[in-house]
């Protein structure tokens, strides 16, 4: 009898430990992660960064000094180049291991290693997308360049001697929730974060949707609803810019442009708020007399933060900026000679071709009037718990087909935007090596210099912006640009014509660029890159005007412009399509027809002044208005369960808006009255209001934009309480400062150059990728308030700064 | 007490070189020599690791300004707040302790049934 009980009591606490020491589900195993001495107790850190520290190092070949500031920004100090990356590998890995580690296996297609076979279909996407192709071959163009080969390794080896130094205790918090270790680092993880940058930014098409409009409506709808340049412009490279190049022939399209069909597909449409904006400003319209350089990069917001800034002084470079965790070198920022940014080049670089198999093996494909091979690559997905799964994948000339009939899964959004049957074209599976455009601007001394480093940087291409103390300034949409017929891209292609095929690239030297332009400034936010004077086809739709416009505007009137002008342009929330289509939409209200609280709402909108300030109420109501207007005109016509479409752009709206108000399209075809355009204002315009008293009550404060837009940064793996609180800001996407829920400026950087150059920034976010430190989110209430950071820039080794806290040397053992 | 001092000492030693199961193999052993009835020997291995663990938990939580244990309060679905670390070290303490308590209380049985056994033999 003792013995039985005995017998229980021992299975009992067995059974207990074992549960104790396992996920469940999303539970964290509960044992193992409440343990003080080993759980989440452990990555409780204190607010004080400690005191100075000797570490040793493996592999360095000098010293290394590293000096943390009073936001924890690390300012390593090295005797070479190599030392330099294993240290910022090493300090990277630091702050922001476990965001490296999840992201490099969400875009390799390997997160079913860790959370099991719920991301089977997740990964398969990624490989069948072909993020692992275009990985690797990067890595097989790195492999060529030894000295940028030895810049990647070093920064592996940084960040492997760092996760080497690590005991269980010490493991980012999430790697404790989601119970796995780290792995060792590869270079081809760094590969890994430029393709996913390629994902986010150039990854999106609309192929199908204009392939589905072109069978509902005809070439003339399409013509007139989707024309190829905007009707309001203002282009990045100044209309007028003359062209200093002969231009290479431009390709002819197949001689009966084949129409693939409409297919019930959706693409992912391009996400309005993937933009940013820059500029600079030339020494004649500053206070200093030299240049001035502002960047901020609109990306969806997350933490860890995005971003890592950084102060990397080598043996013959000094520079200052954000990296991406994960990547050596810096991304935006600034030397002593120069400064530079990015912004996103909307251009036409993916393409859907239609593929004919010759029979059920996959074996042959048509094209150029005789039968291919077909490759095919094998993909392996580990699954946590033993699981393997093999995927095959087949490839054209032009790339994988995503995905064959009846291989799409149900259930799972992200695959309904891919084409059956269709080979993907895309330029983030060619060989480049980016990472030596960023090493050479980095170590960039003028404008030459600027020139010839973006010229690697094929993808995703970018609009370079550039100042120097030499005082010049300029700008160059940048990247791998396919040589095409015009419009080649537009609709999806039929993959059996060469004709039909990339016809190499836009020589990089064609690539349109402007340096010092009378105007005394350059600037980007996205729109065309050119006025219709270009040569060459890039897209036939970018970013609406409205950023790049209302930037341009205000430089125009900017004479001794200052660190502070800047600034406040970053922070404009007004809204120039507000000024374009507001007072339109007022004039046209009926106002006998409105009870007494939508009669107030109109008051509010008519008094109200453009600007998506945080306490505007009139913002609300316009920014719900103008979407159910677009909504109500278009969504009869464009959206059908079988046939896929999208809506014209904006730009479009606003011309038929103002031009012409008995378009066809006003009219609701599913009632049998017809509507005209003062019906859809005004219907609109009641639903508006009245969605707004069903959300927030009467009129009141709970109106006001900040509230109804509800701006946060949440958690990169959206885990509860790890995201940031609700941030109380201004902002649209039609304003400078584009700011949405949580989507927006995610960056905000403006340089003042000079004999000494002085910088300011700031990310909603922090240094640290630790829940539990004091620098995880503590730049988020100055990024809000609109505020910038004077970044601490050291010129050299033995400049003295008050706001160092902590300095740690590194030696080799 | 004197169980309960010796399982927070033997403890808190090994448990800053070994992983957390390790409090069962302490507590089982020592109740096993020491209990002297199984209340005795649950109360003391719960009353034991509990105090450890919540005093660890503070020892690392108190310079944090307990910024962690409160978010995570909120991924264990807590409402956002600034006393969530309360739950958190009360949870934390209530594990630990369910665990040491309940194979102190393990321990004290086998150690029955090995004396009774000891005894038959004897006998």
């Amino acid at each position: 009898m003792k013995l039985l009980k005995a017998v229980i009591a021992l299975s009992v606490t067995l059974i207990l430990v074992i549960v104790l020491n396992s996920k469940l589900g999303d539970i964290p195993p509960l044992g193992k992660f409440l343990d003080p001495f080993h759980g989440f107790w452990q990555n409780a850190e204190p607010r004080d960064l400690g005191k100075n520290q000797e570490l040793r190092i493996n592999g360095l070949k000098g010293k290394v000094e590293i000096r943390f500031d009073d936001q924890m920004i690390p300012h390593i100090f090295a005797e070479n180049d190599h030392d330099l990356f294993l240290a910022q590998g090493y300090i990277t890995a630091k702050d922001r291991l476990w965001q490296m580690d999840f992201q490099t296996r969400f875009a390799a297609g390997r997160l079913s290693e860790v959370i099991g076979d719920k991301a089977i279909e997740l990964d398969k996407y990624q490989r069948r997308m072909g993020m692992p192709f275009g990985a690797e071959n990067m890595v097989k163009a790195m492999q060529k360049d030894p000295q940028m080969l030895a810049v990647m390794q070093a920064y592996a080896d940084g960040v492997n001697a760092y996760i080497n130094s690590l005991n269980p205790s010490d493991y980012p918090i999430e790697f404790k929730i989601l119970n796995y270790k780290p792995e060792e680092w590869k270079i081809i993880n760094s590969a890994f974060l430029l393709k996913l940058m390629s994902a986010t930014l150039s990854g999106g098409s609309n192929e199908f949707y204009m392939n589905n409009i072109l069978s509902e409506y005809g070439p003339e709808v399409v013509k007139n609803l989707f024309p190829d340049y905007p009707y309001r412009e203002d282009p990045i490279i100044p209309a007028g810019t003359k062209w200093n190049f002969k231009p290479v022939e431009i390709p002819q399209p197949p001689a009966l442009l084949a129409n693939t069909g409409g297919m019930n597909i959706l693409t992912k449409e391009k996400v309005e708020g993937i933009g940013s904006n820059n500029w600079a400003v030339s020494g004649a319209k500053s206070a200093t007399g030299f240049p001035m350089l502002a960047n901020d990069p609109h990306l969806e917001l997350s933490l860890p933060s995005i971003w890592y800034q950084i102060q990397l002084a080598g043996d013959v470079s000094n520079v200052y900026g954000v990296s991406l965790p994960g990547a050596p070198g810096v991304i935006i920022g600034f030397n002593k000679d120069v400064a530079w940014g990015v912004t996103n080049v909307d251009a036409d670089v993916l393409d859907w071709y239609k593929v004919r198999f010759k029979d059920e093996t996959k074996k042959e494909y048509w094209y150029n009037n005789t039968w291919h091979k077909v490759k095919q690559r094998i993909e392996t997905i580990k699954i946590r718990g033993g699981g393997l799964v093999t995927d095959t994948v087949y490839y054209t000339h032009h790339g994988p087909v995503v995905y064959l009939e009846g291989q799409k899964p149900a259930n799972f959004a992200k695959v309904n935007n891919i084409p059956t049957g269709h080979a993907l074209r895309w330029v983030a599976h060619d060989p480049s090596n980016e990472f030596r455009a960023i090493y050479q601007l980095n170590h960039s001394k003028n404008y030459d210099d600027y020139r010839s480093a973006i010229k690697y940087f094929n993808a995703p291409a970018q609009n370079f912006i550039f100042a120097s103390a030499g005082n010049d300034i300029a700008i160059t949409p940048n990247g791998y640009f396919p040589l095409k017929y015009k419009d080649q891209g537009k609709f999806i292609l039929d993959g059996s014509l060469p004709a039909n095929d990339w016809h190499g690239r836009i020589p990089a030297a064609h690539n349109p660029t402007v340096k010092n332009p009378a105007r005394g400034f350059v600037s980007s936010a996205n729109q065309s890159s050119t006025d219709q004077t270009y040569p060459y086809y890039i897209n036939w739709e970018f970013a609406d005007y409205e950023r790049g416009h209302r930037i341009n505007k205000r430089l125009t009137a900017m004479s001794k412009a200052s660190v502070d002008s800047m600034r406040s342009l970053q922070n404009d929330n007004y809204s120039m399509l507000a000024e374009n289509i507001k007072l339109d939409l007022i004039r046209t209200v009926k106002q006998e027809s409105l009870n007494a609280s939508q009669k107030e709402a109109l008051k509010i909108v008519s008094e109200w002044n453009n600007a998506y300030d945080s306490g505007e109420m009139g913002a609300s109501i316009f920014e719900i208005w103008r979407k159910l207007v677009e909504k109500n005109i278009w969504d009869d016509e464009f959206t059908k369960d079988d046939r896929p479409m999208r809506y014209p752009s904006r730009d479009r709206m606003v011309e038929m808006l103002l031009n012409e108000p008995d378009a066809r399209w006003y009219d609701n075809i599913n009632t049998a009255s017809k509507e005209t355009k003062t019906d859809i204002i005004q219907l609109s315009f009641v639903a508006a209001v009245d969605s707004l008293q069903d959300k927030y009550g009467s009129i009141s404060d709970r109106w006001e934009w900040g509230n109804v837009k509800h701006s946060h940064v949440p958690h990169l793996a959206k885990i509860g309480g790890f995201g940031s609180k609700f941030i109380n800001n201004g902002g649209s996407k039609a304003s400078v400062n584009a700011m949405s829920e949580t989507n927006g400026p995610s960056w905000r950087m403006v340089i003042q150059l000079g004999k000494n150059v002085k910088g300011y920034g700031v990310f909603p976010g922090g240094e640290s990728g630790n829940p539990g430190s004091f620098y995880y989110d503590d730049m988020i209430d100055t990024w809000s308030s609109g505020k910038l950071n004077e970044l601490l820039f050291l010129r050299s080794k033995a400049e003295q700064s008050k706001r160092i806290r902590t300095t740690w040397s590194l030696s080799s053992k | 007490m004197f169980l309960i001092f010796l399982i927070i000492i033997v403890s808190l030693i090994l448990q800053l070189f070994l992983p957390w199961w390790i409090i069962a193999l302490i507590a089982f052993p020592l109740a096993f020599w020491k209990a002297r009835s199984a209340g005795h020997a649950f109360g003391s291995g719960f009353i034991a690791i509990f105090l450890l663990w919540v005093v660890m938990g503070l020892f690392k939580s108190f310079p944090n300004e307990h910024l962690l244990a409160n978010r995570v309060g909120e991924m264990f679905m807590l409402p956002p707040g600034s006393s969530n670390w309360i739950f958190m070290l009360l949870a934390t303490g209530i594990v630990g302790g369910l665990v040491g308590g309940i194979s102190a209380l393990a321990g004290f049985m086998a150690g029955n049934a090995f004396k009774s056994r000891q005894g038959l033999k004897g006998a």
